[in-house]
């Protein structure tokens, strides 16, 4: 297994910085982003209202 | 014959009360123990064997992972002598449970990743994403790695349940077999019996390998995250 790589041997500009998967911060980043965009989903879904029908006079 | 294969699974049972405390804590008191310095024979190769194992097993570790020394060292004597008395006829093996093996595997692996998310967080939080993926694949993978992940603890302990299971009720059936075809054909019934040998010895040497197999994985996992 290869051991922790250095970050500055890679040299990226704009969000490519932040977001990449060859350096430790890059990688650390996309998968929190990834992690918080499925827990973001799962939560839309639990918490939003539920639609009830409108009730038919009759 | 059917209820005969599969009663010697079955969680044993003392006058209505369980034993399975008493058995999983016997294989330590075939351990002796003594506070001199120079023991006798069979505590100096005692002592021998387990400084190998050690040697071999913690070298690979920084000096964190090394405080886990003592936790895989028993957890290693302890699937061995368990899995080796199991060979024995007539006895439980603990480690044909799935929940003994998962009581040993989830607290294992647990403690090594909350180890690790503890003491090295964007190293092991980048471990979710190998180093070089294409960007497409990016969310699919982290997705994959999460799964992997959570299925490692799962493995082990299906690994060790169904490696010790299958080789002792392929040793019953084949014994089953060797007893039925006595009677009927001697000569069949010898190269059963020579089968049955040589399972016997695989038995032994799977009994070893899966303890083996089992701690150094769980040293991985551990060398991962420290």
């Amino acid at each position: 297994m290869a051991g922790p790589e250095a970050d500055s041997q890679f040299q990226f500009t704009g969000i490519k910085k932040y977001f990449n998967s060859y350096t430790l911060t890059g990688r650390m980043n996309c998968v929190l982003t990834t992690c918080g965009g499925i827990a973001q989903l799962v939560l839309y879904f639990k918490l939003r209202p539920k639609k009830t029908p409108a009730v038919k006079a009759s | 014959m059917n209820e005969n294969l599969f009663t010697s699974f079955s969680t044993p049972t003392l006058m209505g009360l369980p034993i399975i405390i008493m058995i999983i804590a016997f294989p330590a008191l075939l351990y002796p123990t003594s506070n001199r310095l120079i023991s006798n024979r069979i505590r100096t190769l005692q002592q021998y064997l387990i400084n190998l194992i050690l040697k071999q097993m913690m070298a690979i570790h920084s000096p964190k992972g090394r405080t886990w020394s003592l936790m895989l060292m028993s957890l290693i004597i302890f699937i061995a002598s368990t899995n080796l008395l199991g060979l024995l006829p007539h006895t439980f093996t603990p480690t044909t449970q799935l929940s003994i093996n998962l009581g040993l595997a989830i607290p294992l692996w647990a403690g090594a990743v909350i180890l690790g998310f503890r003491y090295k967080f964007k190293t092991s939080v980048s471990h979710f994403l190998p180093q070089g993926t294409p960007i497409l694949l990016i969310p699919m993978l982290i997705i994959i790695e999460t799964i992997s992940l959570f299925i490692q603890p799962m493995a082990l302990a299906v690994r060790l349940t169904a490696n010790i299971t299958a080789g002792h009720l392929l040793m019953h059936l084949i014994g089953a077999a060797t007893l039925a075809l006595f009677s009927i054909s001697t000569s069949t019934a010898l190269i059963t019996f020579i089968i049955l040998l040589l399972l016997t010895i695989l038995e032994f040497a799977v009994a070893l390998i899966q303890a083996y197999v089992f701690t150094l994985l769980v040293s991985l996992y551990l060398h991962d995250n420290t």
